[in-house]
């Protein structure tokens, strides 16, 4: 039996932080000890050998599929450009299904063409829910801190609560909680059942001045939670969650360029520290429930 | 607003569609003759052939049963397998076209159909599994298949219902913490409505149940039974439930017939319902204790 590295199981990496081919990523995450994995729809298109192929490669890799990323600019539209958001949406979530994914990762509209109204987001979304329902997908609905009406996961939790649909949620990101510093205690107000994803990274200044400055921090310069320069926030978060009543996933949404010029299971060791100080360390998974019920082995 | 117009903006909040029943339901197989036998002892009876497809249908009073044992060129979900499956369910409503625009803009997915020249291009949208539903407005003056199929020479084209037999409902199976899901997509789409869960009709008061609104049919939607493996959350329509205004007499005239009911604890034949035994590895049929006929 391995050495015990602690318990992990609730934290993912996601392929955006490992550099190369689908195979290469799956493995390292996989060797690293890790049991699920975040999925971008550019992994199943850039596969040399197709989406099918992809599609088989995740499921031969036996990791669990965090969910599935990212549906961009889609609410708010009209006319043509609405439809054509539509049928994007259909083929993010056919791959999504294909690869055994039960979530779909949506970013908040950035396009100068969508409505900020309020009533017609939540409608886009409601809609993008129903279209996911026969597939049995959840729709998690993330606030990027630099779209162009919701930027903050409270409005995020507006609309989604406005849109009242089973298999709509929200999506967090400490990213962007931190980057526009959100108060972590408007967390309190969300319903557990209703966050369908949690992606954590830091980054490692403690200002970001500016919208530009902002997007590039996220694009290029994330690093694992632990890692960064809001550790005690990441800790916070996690375990205001973990006080909530959340039990889904955590995932490493770490964009960094640097990682891109590493080995694989270099960057997957890094991702590892980081889930094993938040799941021993912060939210101490391996320490039993006082009275938790113990199944007997079969006689 | 006076009075009635208020009234006319209630019915057409709750009956969207102007949904009106079940036009034909549809089982795909690669054993269209086996799956024939067995809707004939359930009292169907073959009454047309499609134009151009290996599709027959069958009917007994208002009920309208394709098999299609049609396989596309290039296969997919919806390649019929030996197995039988319900494929599809056509609503019956006021105007296909515009049912069809608004069940898109409140997020059907639309499935694109290939119709042959001279065919009728009925609309339709993904529902459970690899289902259809399909929607179609001519059901009254003259019918689809009129256009679609050619009449059995020598058939009684409207065979009677047996025993009073009518369209009730159907079963579908659903992944576990599914029902919320589906209750809204049905609700959404549609104008379904949940049942409270002390109305239950027939035998098995498993599940959730919806009402459509034009209330002649109804959809029970049932999630593994606790302890009970989820196979790969796979969901699908199981069974179609027939309504009949005397359950024991419709199933002494099918056992005449041939159609076994076993019963048991679990599914006993009573006044409420009786549950057929399943023949060919899926199909059976659920009597239910419903007036109408």
């Amino acid at each position: 039996m391995s050495q015990f590295t602690g318990n992990i199981d609730d934290f993912g990496m996601d392929t955006i932080s490992l550099a190369g081919p689908l195979p290469a990523k799956l493995q390292a995450v996989r060797a690293a000890g890790f049991t699920q994995i975040m999925l971008s729809a550019r992994d199943l298109t850039g596969h040399t050998d197709g989406v099918d192929a992809a599609v088989q490669a995740v499921r031969d890799s036996g990791l669990r599929v965090t969910g599935f990323q990212v549906l961009r600019d889609f609410e708010g539209l009209t006319g043509q450009l609405r439809e054509y958001k539509i049928d994007i949406a259909k083929s993010m979530l056919e791959m999504c299904a294909a690869v055994g994914s039960r979530v779909l990762l949506v970013c908040s509209s950035t396009s100068t063409h969508a409505s900020d109204d309020l009533d017609v987001i939540a409608r886009d979304l409601r809609r993008l829910a129903m279209l996911a329902v026969p597939h049995g997908i959840k729709v998690a609905f993330e606030a990027l801190s630099w779209g162009r009406t919701i930027n903050e996961f409270p409005q995020a939790w507006d609309v989604v609560c406005r849109a009242d649909a089973p298999n709509l949620g929200i999506g967090l990101d400490s990213f962007h909680s931190f980057a526009m510093k959100t108060s972590l205690e408007e967390l309190e107000l969300i319903d557990p059942d209703k966050i369908f994803l949690v992606q954590l990274a830091d980054f490692m200044w403690n200002e970001i001045r500016s919208v530009e400055e902002r997007i590039n921090t996220a694009r290029h310069f994330r690093v694992f939670p632990g890692e960064g320069v809001h550790s005690e926030q990441v800790a916070d978060m996690v375990l205001r969650l973990d006080r909530l009543g959340y039990r889904g996933d955590y995932s490493f949404e770490v964009f960094n360029d640097d990682y891109q010029q590493m080995r694989t299971n270099v960057v997957a060791e890094r991702a590892l520290r980081s889930a094993q100080w938040l799941g021993e360390t912060i939210l101490q998974r391996s320490v039993p429930l006082p009275g938790q019920m113990r199944l007997k082995a079969a006689g | 607003m006076d009075t009635a117009l208020q009234r006319e903006g209630l019915h057409a909040a709750s009956n969207p569609l102007g949904m009106d029943g079940i036009e034909f339901i549809e089982y795909a197989t690669t054993k269209p003759q086996a799956l024939g036998q067995v809707l004939e002892t359930m009292g169907f009876h073959p009454v047309a052939r499609h134009r151009s497809r290996e599709v027959l249908l069958y009917r007994q009073g208002d009920m309208n049963v394709i098999v299609n044992a049609h396989v596309p060129e290039v296969a997919g979900a919806n390649a019929p397998g030996a197995v039988p499956s319900i494929a599809a369910i056509a609503l019956r409503v006021r105007d296909a076209a515009s049912a069809y625009r608004q069940v898109l803009e409140r997020g059907g997915w639309a499935v694109p159909t290939h119709v042959e020249v001279m065919e009728l291009n009925i609309p339709a949208i993904h529902g459970v599994g690899s289902s259809r539903i399909y929607f179609v407005d001519r059901y009254k003056e003259f019918s689809i298949y009129d256009v679609d199929f050619i009449p059995i020479p020598g058939v009684d084209p409207r065979p009677p219902a047996l025993t009073g037999l009518h369209f009730f409902g159907a079963v579908q199976y659903i992944g576990v913490d599914r029902s919320y899901d589906w209750t809204e997509f049905y609700a959404e789409l549609f104008g379904f409505s949940a049942l409270p869960d002390e109305e239950r009709f027939g035998i098995l008061p498993k599940g959730h149940v919806l009402r459509s609104p034009c209330g002649s049919f109804y959809l029970q939607m049932i999630e593994p039974e606790p302890g009970q493996l989820d196979i790969g959350g796979s969901e699908y329509f199981t069974r179609i439930g027939l309504g009949t205004p005397d359950v024991l007499a419709s199933v002494a005239a099918l056992r005449a017939r041939g159609v076994g009911f076993s019963g048991s604890a679990a599914v006993p034949v009573s006044p409420r319902g009786a549950l057929t035994d399943t023949q060919l590895g899926s199909v059976s049929f659920e009597l239910v204790l419903d007036g109408r006929s």
